[in-house]
């Protein structure tokens, strides 16, 4: 897989590690802004408060 | 079979990432959320409007919290609501409890080890202890401690769905009782790193004392 991208990136080896490294960065961005903060609040171990299951008369909204 | 290995290894440095987003780049943006909260409402009571108790919109700083024996600088901006959103930002006020001095359950849920985890030690909180809420008027000092003349002990680990915690009257099953004491809960996660329980801990107001005057006497080690 990785062999793969590293011939599939144009240029001299010094052009394919800098096209590597934007790759990894790019990919780092894409799981700490958008994809680690969209399946985090729905782990088990970020919920705290105390909950209905189904409505109340006052609903307390989880989190 | 060289791409299968490489997928697998793949899979695994994501998710110590994920491991890592979520106990340590979590509490970099609350951290972040905590100081814009702060700034918000020290500007807003710097303001000469004497203004009665208000409630803030969802998601805006309500009061600040200090809490002595879980640090000389523990300090966090109580954000309005009890959303997943709102409860990134900081430990969360649930809509409909008391506020702030108020006669009732001024009831608040917070994060015990993601999102900064306010709320990490909150198990290691003792009768006594003092819970000191800042509000634009006054300084509230609870102390932790049983509730008197009702069953709620001063520490409870309980289901998720046992919202009576948070009634006005804790633990007493009948919503529409007036209450008449000035309680406080907290709530989180139970135990670390789990949501099988919630560790819910009470107590009662002490003092109120005006916010002009300077620290209360549960905050002089600060002065």
């Amino acid at each position: 897989m990785y062999a793969w991208v590293w011939r599939r990136i144009p240029g001299p080896w010094p052009a394919k590690l800098v096209g590597m490294l934007v790759l990894l960065v790019a990919a780092l961005a894409l799981l700490f802004l958008v994809v680690f903060p969209r399946v985090g609040p729905s782990l088990p171990f970020n919920h705290v408060t105390v909950d209905t299951p189904t409505q109340s008369p006052a609903p307390i909204p989880s989190g | 079979m060289r791409g299968t290995g490489e997928l697998l290894v793949t899979a695994g440095v994501i998710i110590l990432l994920f491991i890592g987003y979520e106990l340590w780049w979590t509490g970099l943006t609350t951290k972040h959320d905590q100081k814009q909260a702060i700034t918000a409402l020290q500007r807003e009571w710097a303001r000469p409007v004497r203004q009665q108790a208000k409630i803030p919109p969802y998601g805006s700083g309500l009061a600040i919290l200090f809490i002595p024996r879980l640090g000389r600088h523990y300090k966090y901006a109580i954000i309005q609501g009890t959303s997943t959103d709102d409860l990134i930002k900081g430990p969360g006020h649930y809509p409909g409890t008391a506020l702030p001095g108020q006669v009732g359950n001024f009831a608040v849920a917070g994060h015990r080890t993601t999102y900064l985890h306010p709320f990490y030690d909150i198990n290691e909180l003792r009768p006594g202890d003092a819970v000191v809420v800042e509000t634009q008027q006054s300084w509230f000092t609870y102390r932790v401690e049983d509730i008197p003349h009702t069953k709620a002990k001063y520490q409870e680990v309980v289901s998720p769905t046992d919202v009576n915690v948070a009634y006005p009257v804790p633990d007493q099953p009948d919503a529409a009782l007036a209450p008449t004491q000035r309680v406080f809960t907290l709530t989180s996660c139970n135990p670390r790193y789990s949501a099988v329980q919630r560790i819910v801990v009470h107590g009662v107001l002490v003092s109120t004392l005006p916010r002009l005057l300077g620290l209360p006497p549960a905050l002089e080690h600060k002065a």
